[in-house]
């Protein structure tokens, strides 16, 4: 291997961490802003070069077999660092105007980033590992990455939010480690005990000889335990609190990047277990986590009265979506589910930077206390409601198209089995004909009860006029460029996709489906 | 003729592990938080001699390292840092409970049972050496998440996240012969700074609601 093919694998890994460090030695905020600029620069170009270079060979592995790229991990990495590099724009306005203010000491400053980066850090090692035992000891990072983030005010909800949010998802991740494990344990049984059993590249040759017993019950606490980090109902419940709590540039980290990077390690796992497993069990455990936290969402968004966590069980809803779209399969759903994530990442990202403008200048998360937000912040006003439209699914923002392609997934897939197995216990048998066409309807039904209620609660912030006391009317500043960058993506990916981007989609699809 | 046979050697692991689970049953009625951390402490010595034993027996090497670790890290700097917190926030025994002792022990017996069932299809694949080590590990876990949800002082709730760990890495080190070095390594690492930043959380919590019972974390509603 030149040189040259290793570097961008190297950059990526290394450049988060030496920024880390780097950041705990000044405390001068221009410089703090400046050096996180310059990484996330280098993340992104080394990930154009890790792109470049899959679309170009396929798969590769780097850096002694630790690492392993393909195009679902770079499509993953891609969201990783093009949300990472907005955040870091927006941070700048952010964390500037909470120091001007005297609500945080610039010594605090020095420590988000600190924090950020090793967040960073983290989520990308996950992406990239290539032993599945690395990326779970990832996962696990990047939740003690963010809980001081999370209850970086140190208001009394947000350590209560971050002591939730530490207690639950740890408890989660330690089930994904017993499925891990679980995989492990069968796998020995065919390589034996070689450090190789773990790895990625070993597990998709030997997949078809695992037994499927065990990864039955490996791949239940896989789901069970990435799908509590992913937030899928009914192991949700840290997710509105800690989203409701954290600083905004890090909620946007959270929904858009952290999520997205928890259902990577559902697909990965999904990859090697599908091989081995009658057809749809991991697709019929994906659709029911999928359509339930879809359901349970619509209806917590009715009762919401906090705009912050309007959002956050939007979150919920549109995984719940794209694991529908991932249980269901085919080239279709995989493909829609995939975009669901790009777009789902932009939309929700682009929603925390309104969301965290609006409470800076009115002081408050309580839907009911904001009014005339076009009046007063005309920019962010402008961007919620686009992300709003977006997160209902509106054309012609991109969400549009890849909730289209799962809906019309679900609703032509025809499912060879008739029945939803539901562990070793429980079985509901129902017509595929009667099943397929039930689940579309349910689904539509509550894409009408939530497109209802969250323009509802959004509009009613936008619209009128503003209370008294609010200072009106918005300076550009480097804050504001992410969310009008945002804005034109999210149209522009609705009106077409650029040919890299849907050729490594197309590449990603082939991986996730590369066992039927 | 071998030092020990396999059947006598399948049989210590055994023992082995139905100690661990035994530990397990005395932090459940253990209502004093000092004792449940010593409790926590002797299973995980408990934990490093039934890996030792398994590295002895298979001749595995790595497992003696992840042993030793556990004594280290799960014996001795843990217990430390709980029992440091308890001091300084000075709470000694757990008054209400969610679920009082005598049931809770019921529910885990019920659970030890739950977990032989869930994993009687594929005990038969397992290595003969430490076949029901796995069902016992579940049991272990299921009982560490038990624990969490019936305990009210964050204290107890640590430990019984740890609990769950331990019971990780006993199905790990029994039932596959240990994970790859790297991998051990790195679930050390985190469960170190795991409980590091428990332990400065927990005081962040004592300072925020002058206690450390869960059950007053109640500001967050729907």
């Amino acid at each position: 291997m030149t040189g040259t093919s290793v570097a961008p694998v190297a950059i990526i890994h290394g450049t988060p961490i030496v920024a880390a460090m780097l950041s705990l030695a000044t405390t001068r905020a221009p410089v703090l802003h400046g050096l996180n600029l310059a990484t996330m620069t280098a993340l992104v170009v080394s990930e154009l070069a890790i792109v470049q270079r899959v679309l170009e060979q396929g798969s590769f592995t780097s850096l002694w077999d630790f690492v392993y790229l393909d195009a679902l991990s770079a499509f993953i990495l891609l969201i990783i660092t093009a949300i990472g590099f907005l955040c870091s724009l927006y941070t700048w306005s952010y964390l500037d105007d909470y120091v001007a203010r005297g609500a945080i000491t610039p010594r605090r400053v020095s420590r988000f980033f600190f924090l950020f980066h090793l967040f960073l850090f983290t989520m990308i090692a996950a992406t990239t590992a290539n032993n599945l035992g690395v990326l779970w000891i990832a996962m696990e990072g990047t939740t003690l990455a963010t809980v001081f983030l999370i209850s970086f005010f140190r208001r009394r909800e947000g350590f209560e939010a971050g002591w939730k949010y530490l207690i639950l998802c740890s408890v989660g991740i330690a089930l994904a480690l017993f499925g891990t494990v679980l995989t492990y344990y069968s796998s020995v049984r065919v390589l034996g005990d070689v450090s190789a059993a773990m790895n990625v590249t070993t597990l998709q040759d030997v997949a078809h000889q695992l037994d499927p017993h065990v990864l039955k019950l490996a791949f239940l606490f896989i789901v069970v335990g990435y799908g509590t980090k992913v937030g899928l109902a009914p192991m949700h419940s840290w997710l509105p609190e800690a989203y409701s709590e954290a600083p905004a540039p890090v909620v946007a980290m959270l929904a858009g990047v952290l999520e997205t990077v928890a259902v990577y390690a559902l697909l990965r796992s999904k990859t090697i277990v599908d091989h081995a497993l009658p057809e749809h069990y991991t697709g019929n455990l994906l659709i029911l986590f999928g359509l339930l936290s879809f359901v349970v969402a619509a209806l917590f968004i009715l009762i919401q009265h906090d705009y912050k966590r309007l959002f956050a069980y939007s979150s919920i809803e549109h995984m719940g979506i794209a694991m529908a779209g991932f249980g269901v399969g085919g080239v279709a759903g995989t493909f829609g589910g995939l975009f669901h994530l790009l777009n789902h990442a932009l939309a929700k990202s682009l929603a925390f930077f309104s969301a965290g403008n609006v409470h800076r200048r009115f002081g408050t998360r309580e839907i009911k206390d904001v009014r005339g937000l076009m009046t007063v912040q005309p920019v962010t006003a402008t961007a919620m409601l686009v992300a709003t439209l977006a997160l209902v699914g509106m054309p012609p923002f991109s969400t549009f198209l890849s909730e289209l392609t799962i809906v019309s997934a679900l609703a032509t897939q025809s499912f060879s089995s008739d029945t939803l197995h539901l562990g070793r216990f429980l079985t509901i048998v129902v017509a595929h004909d009667v099943r397929s066409l039930a689940i579309v309807a349910l689904f539509l039904l509550f894409m009408v009860v939530l497109f209802g209620g969250f323009t509802y609660r959004v509009t009613s912030m936008i619209w009128g006029p503003p209370p008294d006391g609010v200072k009106r009317g918005e300076g550009w500043e480097v804050g504001q460029v992410p969310l009008v960058v945002t804005c034109v993506v999210l149209a522009g990916l609705g009106l077409t996709l650029p040919e890299p981007i849907r050729g490594l989609m197309d590449q990603a699809v082939h991986i996730i489906l590369s066992a039927r | 003729m071998p030092l020990i046979t396999p059947l006598i050697g399948s049989q210590l692991v055994d023992l082995g592990s139905a100690l661990l689970l035994l530990t397990c049953f005395g932090i459940v009625a253990q209502r004093r938080l000092s004792a449940c951390v010593d409790l926590f402490a002797v299973q995980s010595v408990f934990l490093a001699l039934t890996a030792t034993l398994v590295a002895f027996l298979t001749g595995i090497h790595h497992i003696y390292i992840a042993a030793a670790l556990t004594v280290i890290i799960k014996a001795i700097v843990i217990p430390r840092i709980l029992k440091r917190v308890i001091e300084r926030l000075n709470v000694t025994r757990e008054l209400v409970m969610n679920v009082n002792v005598p049931s809770g022990l019921l529910i885990c017996g019920g659970l030890v049972m739950l977990a032989f069932f869930i994993t009687q299809p594929i005990i038969p694949l397992g290595f003969l050496l430490t076949r029901d080590s796995l069902a016992i590990a579940l049991a272990i876990m299921l009982i560490g998440f038990f624990t969490m949800i019936a305990r009210k002082k964050a204290v107890t709730q640590v430990i019984g996240f740890l609990v769950m760990e331990n019971g990780l890495f006993l199905g790990a080190s029994a039932a596959a012969y240990g994970m790859p070095l790297i991998v051990e390594l790195g679930v050390f690492f985190d469960v170190l700074v795991g409980a590091i930043i428990i332990g400065i959380y927990t005081h962040r919590l004592h300072d925020a609601f002058d206690s450390v019972d869960t059950s007053k974390l109640t500001i967050l509603k729907e």
